[in-house]
């Protein structure tokens, strides 16, 4: 049965997604100042519009009173609402910049870059101001922390739940008892990879040909993207612009890394190397990203275009990653997904981005624990099946420290898989509505359902309205993980057809 | 999933909403989301020249591919160029014809033509180049100079010797139209020497237009907007401070 909120719940939620929102204009502050110092004078004051706008509306929301608390599931419905009304405040600078063709198109950008999805919709990018293309991927930034997460642990008022709030954000367990320490720790690793990755990719970008200081822009863009597993690029022609093998290797190891769950990083911060081989998240998403590069090759390698194994090694391989690690840069046009790669290779593609990253790293899609726990169960049924009916069967898997497989573990991972999959169809069924084939529907359909952000094409500005809604909403959902998505799904639906 | 009604932290149970407000507050949101969509599509820089015809080439993929028959192996021209030997006459290709059917153009002799974008990457023996040839580069020229919109950029990778990679002055970008060019190469889909992918190794290259800074006019009502919601800002966050310190203390 459902019961219609209160005026106090839907305070407390506005309050609270109020933050965020302020959040969102005080972080249009920093490409203010870029588009000031770069001389990009109308999308100065786009930011000025944009930031005005989000700063009124986050403090106006603060005047709400409440003396209600936030608990669970009001703090899942702040994390949907957040993540809905964040995309409207980013949207108004990328408009008012002169790229997209309308609102929805500058929202859809908004939702790309927050979700860390990297589909786009921007008209000539190669002309964008680097005011505005340094927003897509602060938007890219703010999203792979966990929105939520920095503004509230920055405002510290939330208490107890903000843990709730993280993993609404499709976050995983705590790292550490502490979730503020939880998030300073967050905020180390970060620093620490931001330090070596814009450091390194600097130095490539400046000896490759860049200027200093146009190195300097790109190779933190990038790092944003690489390292948040995101999509978004500097140039339309994504990483293959650079023309450059050691920025490849340098982009996959922040992408690796990205996908790497933060608890992981605290293990071997912490020294614990062993970690990497015991993990059982680890080990899943080794064997996956091994067996579909094979087979990529394998699909590649027929079609005759590659004549040597290091070109195709090259290309498959950083595809792999990107893919597996949902981030989205290419190292080719995304038009020869289709006339140059044959059925096999991409068919690949899908499945990596399918299945995703870490749990509780900035990487969507399944995710490798689920993977990883559903393949222990099967392990156990056929265990039991064969053992004498009295036997008594226990599978356990290393997760930081030895778990034991537990029913409720495996029927929560088939669930969540299952939705994942229902999410990649829908999508999908659309697009064959619409006269694309089916593999190219379900390719871009698993990229913005997994936040996987490849494209074969079919996202593009003059693309019908109701597919940009539904990717949209596949990015939102895909990117929360379900549970925060249906969480606000319910307030709403209780607000229309509640009881008193 | 269903909301329950939940008790403050002082216990008493909050009424739930009549329905008359829940569709109040929806309409208040749906008037603020409208009014944030107004103001930003009324701020939004002006269309442009309306004289502009430019002529609908976006590929659409439901579209049947119609590409033409790959020349046999003793007609193709990549050797033809590296030893500088008379070539037939480069075919004239656009990206989105390159991109379509790689296998009907690997190593043929191309004449290419389009806008230097982003930069000029020096390698041993020369440099790579982003050679764009969309709408944008055209007489169109780039966003945010007018509304028409054609999608994302189009173009190809060029490697130019180092004797031709001097020939590019200015590269397009932010606030930059850059050199319009044409090139005359040899196509490949994968490049033996780099491994790279889709690219033309140029043979000559000719500047036709060369680039130029570019600077939009300044947006009147956009600085108007942009003084007036900023002092908005300033006096909503204050009193919203303020009221939090009364309270604080009270």
């Amino acid at each position: 049965m459902l019961f219609r909120p209160s005026a106090d719940d839907l305070r407390v939620i506005g309050r609270y997604t109020g933050k965020v929102v302020y959040a969102v204009g005080v972080a249009m502050l920093l490409p203010l100042v870029v588009a000031v110092g770069a001389g990009e004078r109308n999308d100065a004051y786009a930011f000025v519009v944009g930031a005005s706008l989000a700063i009124t509306v986050g403090a106006a929301s603060q005047l709400l009173r409440t003396r209600t608390t936030l608990d669970a599931a009001r703090g899942l419905a702040v994390v949907g609402s957040a993540w809905l009304v964040a995309p409207v405040f980013g949207a108004v600078p990328l408009l008012l910049s002169g790229h997209y063709a309308s609102y929805l198109d500058a929202y859809f950008e908004g939702m790309s870059g927050f979700a860390t999805v990297g589909l786009t919709l921007a008209n000539d990018l190669d002309h964008m101001a680097r005011s505005v293309n340094l927003w897509r991927h602060i938007m890219q930034l703010m999203g792979g922390q966990g929105i939520i997460l920095v503004v509230l642990t920055i405002f510290a008022s939330a208490g107890a739940v903000i843990g709730t709030l993280h993993t609404g954000e499709g976050r995983g367990e705590r790292i550490l008892p502490n979730i503020t320490h939880t998030a300073r720790f967050i905020l180390r690793v970060v620093v620490a990879y931001a330090g070596m990755g814009m450091g390194l990719l600097w130095l490539l970008l400046w000896r490759g040909g860049l200027e200093a200081a146009t190195a300097a822009y790109h190779a933190a863009l990038l790092f944003t993207t690489a390292f948040h597993t995101a999509g978004f690029a500097p140039q339309s022609a994504s990483a293959a612009f650079y023309r450059s093998q050691p920025v490849e290797v340098v982009l996959m190891v922040l992408m690796v890394a990205g996908a790497f769950s933060f608890a992981l990083h605290y293990q071997l911060w912490q020294g614990r190397r062993g970690e990497l081989s015991r993990n059982l998240e680890t080990r899943t998403l080794a064997v996956s990203i091994i067996a579909i590069f094979a087979v990529l090759a394998v699909g590649l390698g027929r079609t005759g275009v590659h004549t040597d194994f290091g070109g195709l090694f090259r290309v498959g391989f950083f595809q792999t990653i990107n893919a597996h690690t949902t981030t989205g840069l290419t190292t080719i046009p995304h038009r020869l997904f289709v006339t140059q790669w044959g059925a096999l290779a991409p068919a690949m593609l899908v499945t990596a981005m399918a299945l995703g990253g870490m749990a509780g790293s900035t990487a969507g899609g399944i995710k490798a624990i689920r993977i990883g726990v559903l393949l222990k169960g099967l392990r156990r049924d056929i265990r039991k099946v064969l053992l004498p009916e009295n036997a008594v069967v226990v599978e356990s898997y290393h997760s930081t420290t030895r778990r034991v497989l537990r029913d409720d573990l495996v029927r929560g991972a088939a669930t969540i898989l299952l939705l994942y999959l229902l999410l990649y169809l829908a999508g999908g069924i659309l697009g064959l509505f619409y006269g694309y084939e089916l593999t190219l529907s379900l390719f871009e359909s698993t990229a913005a359902g997994a936040t996987g952000g490849l494209s074969v094409g079919i996202v593009r500005p003059d693309l019908e309205w109701p597919l940009k809604l539904l990717y949209i909403a596949q990015m939102f959902i895909g990117r929360l993980e379900f549970l925060a998505a249906l969480a606000l799904g319910g307030y709403v639906l209780s607000m229309l057809r509640g009881r008193t | 999933m269903s909301a329950r009604p939940r008790g403050r932290a002082g216990g008493r149970a909050d009424k739930p909403l009549r329905r008359g407000r829940v569709l109040l507050g929806t309409l208040v949101a749906v008037v603020a989301l409208a009014g944030i969509v107004g103001l930003a599509e009324a701020l939004r820089p002006p269309p442009g020249p309306s004289t502009i015809a430019v002529a609908d080439e976006r590929a659409d993929l439901r579209a049947p591919l119609h590409c033409p028959t790959p020349a046999p192996p003793d007609e193709r021209d990549d050797d033809a160029v590296s030893t500088l030997q008379p070539a037939r006459p480069p075919v004239a290709v656009s990206s989105s014809e390159l991109l379509d059917c790689p296998h009907s153009f690997d190593r043929r002799r191309v004449r290419y033509r389009g806008e230097a974008v982003g930069g000029v990457l020096r390698r041993e023996g020369g440099a790579w180049a982003q050679i764009n040839d969309d709408v944008y580069a055209g007489p169109a020229g780039p966003l945010p100079g007018h509304r028409s919109y054609r999608g994302h950029n189009a173009g190809i990778g060029v490697f130019l010797p180092d004797e031709l990679a001097d020939e590019l002055g200015t590269v397009g970008g932010p606030g930059a139209q850059g050199d319009l060019v044409e090139v005359v190469g040899v196509f490949r889909r994968v490049d033996p020497g780099s491994q790279e992918v889709a690219v033309i190794r140029a043979a000559s290259v000719e500047v036709l237009r060369a680039g130029a800074p570019r600077s939009d006019p300044p947006l009147r009502d956009r600085q108007v907007a942009a003084a007036v919601l900023a002092a908005l800002a300033l006096a909503t966050a204050g009193t919203e401070r303020l009221i939090a310190r009364r309270r604080e203390r009270g």
